[in-house]
């Protein structure tokens, strides 16, 4: 087998016509495709094909996509270890991925494959079909080299759902390419984030403030003292939804069942107690212990997530969009401290729902980093990406 | 020591929507197994389940019946436990955002007076799957039945108003009208479309404190649940006179050995807001539409019937327990009979007679038209009473109208004074016994005679007239 993709597509006899038309996208295996493997990167869901297309593979296709497999995929999508998300573009086997942000997935697989990472608002995009660990916190992320190309899918792939009720009866925002007008462009960098950089990422990360500077956007600094509580929010409100919500993960139906078991209770216990990898186990455990023991601390931190949204709503008032850092995730975290660890400068979208969109290093000695707006502002978020890349690149974003 | 009991009910009730609650799955739990599933109520990975808007109309009007606060804001949230009846995991409950808040139902209570019995809140939740346990060979195997996994389902949650079983039957009974009249449910126990438990604790009487309560379930009907509470207060009465201690737990009812039995610990953790179920919000006009939707409820019926066809309250009660006998008694009245007369021949004839044929009285031939028209003929004295008993058989077994069974097999009461005279005569003739005991003053010998004369009349004769023509042939005042 491929060591990145678990599915290959093999090619239409010709191409579908459509905006998308000959636009390869690779999905991971936890987004559904009818008849394609989806394990979701877990044990849980062995040999588990999907019945249906997720709504946002048949939109793709619909638009004339070419869906060209499917990658590794982390369990169930959360942390990147042991997923290829990000490779099938650094090998230029496809134009686009998409994969599951749940925490910052979608934005540090960009920053491993040095392309763009876009995270669309909470809402958005469909959720049918997602093999998801925590649905209120996760979104659809598209990577490509290309903004022009994460904005053709999106506007494939965004809007109400019949499938999905829980997106607002809303019209998606107007995907054309805008212009940008940089000195009416005021750009926030978030004081409060310093202490999470060495010295080093610091200076390049304050490189490429002054690169915005000298493009001609007006950079002001602004402050959010609680953000510090983005991520420990995320781990006890995630935790907590990912416990309950795994639960439909029963290997019994799917996914293998442990043998021997002298009842179905033993079976039931046995067979999910070997499903989940030990990284995974460990979070569901912690989810079920706030649950249980601790529920107190949960309704804290989903009335926390609340204010915490209310806030970055609020700085949009002092900035059009904020400009924040991006680091690499470890390889192989060992403990969920880890793993959250890399999550310190992303967490922060999937908690409040804004939209976010990771722009790569402009050069070998600078750093990429991460654009956020309000909730629904993605059609001004990606032009803004768009106007920044085509600074670089002369025009070919 | 006295002791008083304080019992609480949680009624679960089946809606009868088209659908299952979260997809387009029939609702109709009794198909054969597994028919009726899809990704969503099996729960594959990916679904989305999709709250239905009949399910809030149908659980709202419920709860609207029943005199509660529908809230503007409710949610579902997730209820964790692991049990073959539900693989996922967790049942999607409304546990801290429930639809509608208070209402309540007043019983007459033992004492002749009335007493209300107040809900705490009602929420909307899925049904489970059903396991079926049986034997294969020697093996005994387990079968999981998904076609009621996320039946649509409200639970009626009771302040602990309750002292007796009498209380919690009246409840029930009074719970299953209101509902039946709003069309959300059958409300039957016997096939489990309405489930109670309850949730009972002593304590002496005359104290106010809550004592530890055993919650008690698998009762089938509404008897069983006057027999199951009252064992449970004696039971527990005699464990705390004893010294022991009531713990917390389930139990079982089994009707043949009419005892409760322990079942298991309970296990209830803290629920999870649902994440995909968007919150339901109320508007006050949507709320204000769905109410216009209301039927006649019925204490306003049974009012309206006392003072619009002077019924007894009694009778009406008894008539607007039951929407479907309303409904009947007023077709009838509609048209043109005498409402105490449709009361007693419905009630007496129609009713005990539907019943022996065991058929429903909106499916039986007898329909409220041709009921009426039987009436009619009663009314203007073409048939007596004795022959519109008849006449009533016949309707169940054939299709023709009342006044063709009156004609084809000769029901017409004879009121001819000349057809009428001869028969006297004859009969006059033939027992001049009795004839002569009337003139020697033994009164009793007239109903003899109009007996007799009934009887060669086939039972047909005018009984007012046959009584005047003889009283003037024996010289007597009719």
């Amino acid at each position: 087998m491929d060591s990145i993709f678990v599915y290959r597509h093999a090619g239409p006899a010709a191409p579908t016509a459509g905006p998308l038309q000959g636009i390869r996208v690779a999905i991971q295996s936890d987004i559904s495709a009818a008849g394609w493997p989806t394990d979701a990167g877990s044990g849980a869901l062995a040999d588990f094909s999907a019945l249906e297309d997720a709504t946002v593979v048949q939109r793709l296709r619909n638009a004339g996509a070419f869906l060209c497999g499917s990658t590794r995929a982390s369990e169930f999508g959360f942390g990147l270890q042991g997923s290829a998300a990000g490779e099938a573009l650094r090998r230029k086997d496809a134009d686009a991925e998409l994969l599951l942000d749940i925490a910052g997935e979608g934005r540090l697989a960009a920053a491993r494959a040095a392309v763009c990472g876009f995270k669309p608002s909470y809402g958005l995009v469909s959720r049918f079909g997602l093999v998801g660990l925590i649905p209120s916190m996760e979104s659809c992320a598209v990577l490509s080299d290309r903004i022009g190309t994460i904005r053709d899918i999106l506007r494939a792939v965004a809007g109400p759902d019949e499938r999905d009720f829980s997106l607002p009866d809303e019209e998606p925002p107007d995907f054309s390419a805008g212009g940008v007008d940089p000195r009416k462009t005021t750009l926030g960098i978030l004081s409060d984030t310093h202490g999470l950089l060495s010295d080093a990422q610091e200076a390049l990360f304050r490189d490429a403030v002054g690169g915005l500077k000298k493009a001609g956007f007006p950079v002001r600094e602004v402050s959010l003292p609680d953000s510090a509580l983005f991520l420990l929010v995320h781990r006890i409100a995630g935790s907590v939804e990912a416990s309950s919500c795994t639960g439909r993960y029963d290997s019994v139906r799917y996914g293998r069942r442990s043998p021997g078991a002298r009842n179905w209770n033993d079976m039931y216990l046995s067979s999910r107690g070997a499903a989940f990898g030990p990284l995974l186990k460990s979070y569901l455990l912690q989810g079920a212990f706030f649950q249980f023991e601790r529920y107190g601390a949960y309704e804290d931190a989903c009335r926390i997530r609340a204010r915490l949204a209310a806030d970055m709503q609020r700085l949009t008032g002092e900035a059009d969009f904020l400009v924040l850092p991006a680091t690499a995730a470890a390889a192989a975290p060992a403990s969920l401290a880890d793993l959250y660890a890399a999550f310190a400068l992303t967490a922060f979208a999937n908690v409040t729902g804004q939209p976010v969109l990771y722009l790569p290093p402009a050069g070998d000695a600078a750093a990429g980093f991460q654009l956020t707006g309000p909730r629904r502002s993605d059609a001004r978020l990606l032009a803004l990406g768009e106007h920044l890349l085509n600074l670089r690149r002369g025009g070919n974003a | 020591m006295e002791f008083e009991a304080v019992i609480g009910l949680e009624i679960h009730v089946e809606l009868n929507c088209r659908t299952k609650m979260f997809c387009d799955c029939p609702n109709r739990p009794g198909d054969d197994p597994n028919v009726n599933t899809c990704p969503i109520c099996l729960w594959f990975p990916g679904a989305v389940p999709r709250f239905s808007q009949e399910a809030l109309e149908k659980a709202s009007l419920l709860c609207l019946g029943l005199g509660a606060t529908l809230q503007p804001k409710s949610a579902f949230d997730q209820k964790v436990y692991y049990y073959p009846d539900l693989p996922k995991g967790y049942q999607l409950s409304q546990a801290h955002l429930p639809l509608s808040r208070g209402g309540g139902i007043e019983i007459a209570g033992e004492d002749g007076n009335p007493r209300m019995l107040r809900i705490h809140h009602i929420h909307m939740e899925e049904d489970v799957a059903k396991l079926v346990h049986e034997m294969e060979g020697r093996t005994p195997i387990s079968l999981v039945d998904f076609n009621r996994a996320g039946a649509p389902l409200v639970e009626i949650v009771t302040e602990p108003d309750f002292r007796t079983p009498y209380d919690a039957m009246e409840f029930v009974k009074a719970l299953r009208t209101q509902v039946r009249y709003v069309g959300s449910s059958e409300c039957s126990m016997e096939n489990g479309s309405m489930r109670v438990d309850a949730n009972i604790s002593v304590r002496p009487r005359g104290t106010t404190q809550m004592n530890t309560k055993v919650e008690v379930k698998n009762m089938n009907s509404v008897r069983h649940v006057g027999d199951a509470i009252a064992h449970e207060i004696s039971r527990q009465s005699a464990a705390v006179q004893a010294g022991e201690a009531v713990t917390l737990h389930t139990r079982l009812w089994d009707p043949d050995k009419k005892v409760t039995v322990p079942m298991r610990g309970k296990f209830e953790g803290p629920c999870v807001p649902d994440p995909a179920v968007p919150a339901i919000e109320l508007s006050p006009e949507w709320i204000e539409t769905l109410r216009s939707r209301l039927p006649e409820m019925p204490a306003a019926r049974a009012e309206r019937f006392v003072s619009q066809h002077g019924l007894t309250g009694e009778e009406a009660s008894f008539l607007s327990s039951d929407p479907e006998l309303a409904v009947f008694f007023e077709a009838v009245t509609g048209e043109g009979i005498a409402p105490r007369t449709a009361m007693h021949w419905l009630t007496t004839q129609l009713l005990p007679a539907v019943r022996e044929r065991r058929q429903e009285l909106s499916a039986s031939p007898v329909t409220p038209a041709r009921f009426a028209s039987l009436l009619k003929m009663l009314s203007r004295d073409e048939i007596n009473a004795n022959a519109a008993r008849e006449v009533l058989g016949h309707l169940f077994d054939t299709g023709e109208s009342p006044e063709a069974v009156v004609q084809a097999r000769g029901f017409r009461q004879v009121s001819d004074p000349g057809a009428l005279d001869a028969l006297i005569d004859k009969v006059l003739d033939g027992n001049p016994a009795a004839v002569a005991d009337f003139r020697g003053g033994q009164g009793k010998a007239m109903g003899f005679l109009i007996g007799q004369v009934m009887q060669a009349s086939g039972g047909k004769a005018n009984p007012k007239i046959l009584r005047e023509l003889l009283a003037g042939k024996l010289g007597a005042k009719p």
